[in-house]
């Protein structure tokens, strides 16, 4: 994955993935030390040493071949279980660049920065930490020469004019030019989720999706308003993501509108949804009332959430690689008689079989959109878990599954009991009490699944008790994704915890340690004083 | 110069080391020791240094005198009051804090590099783990043309399969790392593959996290089995792969 490049605050993120501890305090140090490595840089040697194309060569057949293919084609062994394939460099086409849209040529730093940070949500991995600033220059020299570019002059880096700071103006304005005929939301949504209603090719037809500008840390570039900037200037090439600065196009934006919308869509993050590593637990809030029943029901919002990053099923069965969903947002909320669980999950695409709409956005065979919660039978007592993918036959694990139903069928609720992947034993979800609502709204999907916290006469099924870490984990299906069966995302185990009350125990206790202390203190200055005195 | 009473070299001792594994793990490495762990961690360190601040009698006497004199000291009783008082109270704050309940995840010990079995079954067969050696190895020095060739087939296998997890730089770092655990092993580290024989590998790679024993928790391993999804002669030549581009060289009975 690549380097950090959201900035949101006074954290970076990786990956969508907080890199936790003390953020602020890190955060200086890194600067101290980027800020004297470019000093020292400068001082000693020129910006940018020329590169050797024959050098970038070797170095291009030892580590990029097996992605760019030996042609620089993009035809390598991978090119088909990805998705951005990786780049064809004989089309010339760069998506990271600065030079003005009508240009073919980017300018040498823009393919040096792709090459050493990478390309976030893509398996384009930045380079910065294996090889020099020299190979860099050299393999760029060499891409170069895939595509023909070799002697052209670097095109014209695009006009910043006077850059609009972030203020609530800006960013109101830009909300109106974002909005204005549909201009971006037309393919990036009304909440800027993606949430397309158009399906998108690239130029070589592979599926592309407009991107989640909620999610920053999916960019290929940043979040900084310096690059959407430049993104809404260029374009993305060989893309459907348009030039708004296109001389020739009726759709032209001034600098100044440009900069607006760069403020705002950089307001656009969600930084809730960033996965913390180090929250590997949902704590689960007692109340006194009823557990809310709609997905939409404000309470849901004051329970703590955790995030957790869905991985493609690459395990299995028949395996799974080009995943759509990528995190998953959990909370928990219980009483004395029921737990519910609260997950949310941005979807760009709501999976209606039979559906006509939705039958046009999605790949061939579409399906439901599906979301499971998988929990032991039996809460371990020692380390020892069931298997992580669906249980195994010593260790059974509960499947509560929602799924969101078609034009003829109403949303489902399911319960089954697997003994590994291959091994699943449908139960009727009514005769445990398992219930479930789900809701989908401006590209993110939000169910409830509901049950007792105790269920009579079943060995089947789980017992939940207070205070005990319980093991949990989800999977989702994107069903215009061709995900169905194995096909899907999964998280590993993390922790459920339903925190019990204290009570007055502690206060108890600690009297208790209070007064049992003082009492020796006073039987051993009284011993200590008599012996004094005698 | 005043010399520091040697009650208070004691606390300034403990909390310095203290104050050390914080500034190492939580803000330089930015990886906290788990707060369990941490309390093992301080106990012994408060035995030990205990130990060392009363190897001598005279040592010993120059840590209890000060808290003898205030006991024993009439002069001293307003302080021994106030000491008395805020003893008792700290510890009652910190059973208070204890009886709390954690929030904090249960730990997971795992062996990385347990030992293998003697032999497995693998493809329906069994393989003499002790005596197995990668058929194409020999080839690196008979046949270095044909060798190449394996070793690009090897990449092949490995950017189709394996790169999601442990990255195309075999550094551990693949696009989904972050969302397992335990993360996916890092090849270029000289603690996995340099350490290890090509028939460990082989028997990793063939039967995956299921494969484990007990003490390296199989339950929690995202490794697949990859005999369910490659040939035999495939992993071979991936483990030629992980080898090449790492520059590692294989462990062998020979170097033992
Ligand atoms: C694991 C596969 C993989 C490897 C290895 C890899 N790349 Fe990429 N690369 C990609 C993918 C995928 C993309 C396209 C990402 C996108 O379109 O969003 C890409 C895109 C690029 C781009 C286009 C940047 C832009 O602005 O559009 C450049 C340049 C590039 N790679 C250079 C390299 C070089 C140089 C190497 C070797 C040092 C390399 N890549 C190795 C997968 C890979
Ligand atoms: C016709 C559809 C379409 C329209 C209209 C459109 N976009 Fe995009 N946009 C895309 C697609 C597709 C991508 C992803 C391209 C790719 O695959 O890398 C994208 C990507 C982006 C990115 C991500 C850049 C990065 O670094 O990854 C930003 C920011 C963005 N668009 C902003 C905008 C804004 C602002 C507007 C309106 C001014 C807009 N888009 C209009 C289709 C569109
Ligand atoms: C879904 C993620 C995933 C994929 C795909 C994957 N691995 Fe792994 N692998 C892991 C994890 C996690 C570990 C560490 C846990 C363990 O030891 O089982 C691991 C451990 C290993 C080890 C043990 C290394 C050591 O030092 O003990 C080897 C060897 C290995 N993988 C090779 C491969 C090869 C070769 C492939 C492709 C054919 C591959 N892996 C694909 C996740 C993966």
């Amino acid at each position: 994955m690549a380097t950090p490049k959201f900035k949101v605050g006074a954290f970076q993120a990786r990956g969508g993935v907080d890199q936790g501890g003390l953020p602020v305090l890190r955060q200086y140090l890194r600067l101290i030390v980027i800020f004297l490595t470019v000093v020292l840089g400068f001082m000693s040697r020129p910006a940018f040493p020329a590169g050797d194309a024959e050098k970038g060569e070797e170095i291009y057949a030892q580590r990029c071949t097996l992605c760019h293919g030996e042609e620089g084609d993009g035809m390598g062994p991978a090119a088909e279980r990805l998705n951005p394939p990786p780049r064809d460099f004989t089309m010339a086409q760069y998506k990271i660049r600065t030079t003005a849209f009508e240009e073919i040529v980017p300018v040498d730093s823009d393919l040096v920065r792709m090459i050493h940070d990478g390309m976030p949500s893509t398996a384009m991995p930045g380079w910065g930490d294996v090889l020099t600033e020299q190979d860099i220059n050299d393999l760029v020299a060499f891409l170069k020469t895939l595509a023909g570019l070799e002697e052209e002059e670097p095109g014209q880096v695009i006009d910043y004019g006077a850059q609009v700071p972030i203020s609530p103006e800006s960013i109101e304005t830009g909300r109106k030019l974002f909005h204005q005929d549909d201009r971006c939301s037309e393919c990036h949504g009304q909440a800027g989720k993606g949430d397309a209603v158009k399906k998108l090719k690239d130029d070589s037809g592979y599926r592309t999706w407009p991107r989640n500008l909620t999610k920053p840390w999916t960019f290929r570039g940043s979040n900084d308003p310096r690059d959407i900037f430049t993104r809404i200037t260029t374009g993305i090439a060989g893309t459907q993501m348009p030039s708004f600065d296109d001389p020739a196009s009726d759709g032209r934006l001034s600098i100044e509108q440009r900069w607006n919308i760069a403020n705002y869509v950089n307001s656009l993050a969600k930084t809730e949804k960033i996965v913390r590593p180090e929250n590997t637990v949902i704590r689960a809030t007692r109340l006194a009332g009823p557990v809310p029943v709609t997905p939409d029901d404000p309470q849901w919002q004051e329970a703590p959430s955790s995030t957790f990053l869905l991985v493609p099923q690459l395990i299995a069965a028949e395996r799974f690689f080009t995943p759509s969903n990528d995190t998953i947002t959990v909370r928990a909320l219980y009483n004395q008689d029921e737990i519910g669980f609260h997950v949310e999950w941005d979807d760009r695409t709501r999976s209606i079989p039979g559906d006509r709409a939705a039958k046009k956005v999605s790949e061939p065979g579409l399906g439901e959109d599906a979301v499971a919660i998988q929990l032991p039978v039996k809460i371990p007592t020692g380390p020892e878990k069931p298997y992580f993918l669906h249980g195994d036959s010593r260790h059974p694990v509960n499947l509560w599954s929602w799924r969101s139903g078609s034009t003829t069928e109403d949303p489902s609720v399911a319960l089954v009991t697997a003994r590994g992947i291959a091994d699943k034993i449908v139960r009727d979800a009514s005769t445990v009490g398992l219930q479930g609502r789900g809701s989908y709204h401006e590209g993110t999907w939000q169910v409830v699944l509901r049950r007792p916290l105790t269920t009579v006469g079943s060995a089947e099924d789980l017992q939940f008790v207070e205070g005990a870490f319980i093991p949990v984990a989800f999977s989702a299906w994107d069903g215009s994704n061709g995900e169905r069966g194995s096909a899907h995302t999964l998280t590993t185990w993390y922790w459920l915890l339903l925190k019990p009350e204290p009570g007055n125990k502690p206060w108890l206790f600690a009297g208790f340690a209070f007064v049992l202390i003082l009492l020796l203190e006073i039987w051993w200055a009284r011993t200590a004083m008599r012996r004094v005195r005698s | 110069m005043p010399k520091i009473p040697r009650l208070a070299q004691l606390v300034l001792v403990i909390g310095g080391i203290y104050a050390g594994f914080w500034l190492i793990f939580d803000l330089l490495l930015g990886q906290p020791i788990p707060a369990s762990l941490m309390r093992m961690y301080m106990f012994f360190v408060v035995t030990g240094v205990l130990m060392v601040f009363t190897a001598t009698e005279e040592s010993t006497r120059q840590l209890v005198d000060p808290i003898r004199a205030l006991v024993e000291e009439p002069g001293r009783r307003l302080m021994r009051n106030v000491v008395f008082f805020v003893v008792p109270g700290l510890a009652a704050v910190a059973v208070f804090l204890q009886m709390q309940p954690s929030d904090e995840a249960p730990l997971e010990l795992r062996s990385i590099h347990p030992a293998p079995p003697s032999s497995a079954k693998i493809f329906g067969k069994r393989y003499d783990l002790m005596s197995l050696e990668n058929p194409y190895r020999h080839l690196e020095k008979d046949d270095p043309e044909q060798f190449r060739e394996l070793v690009t087939d090897g990449g092949e296998v490995y950017i189709r399969n394996c790169q999601y997890c442990h990255g195309d730089k075999l550094d551990g770092k693949g696009p989904y790392a972050q969302g397992l655990n335990p993360v996916p092993l890092n090849f270029q580290d000289i603690g996995t593959i340099a350490q290890l024989q090509e028939s460990f590998l082989f028997w990793r790679i063939a039967t995956g996290g299921p494969g484990l024993p007990k003490e390296a928790t199989p339950w929690i391993s995202s490794m697949p089995a990859w005999q369910e999804f490659l040939s035999e002669e495939q992993i071979w030549q991936v483990i030629l792969y992980l080898y090449d581009y790492t520059g590692h060289q294989p462990r062998s009975w020979g170097h033992e």
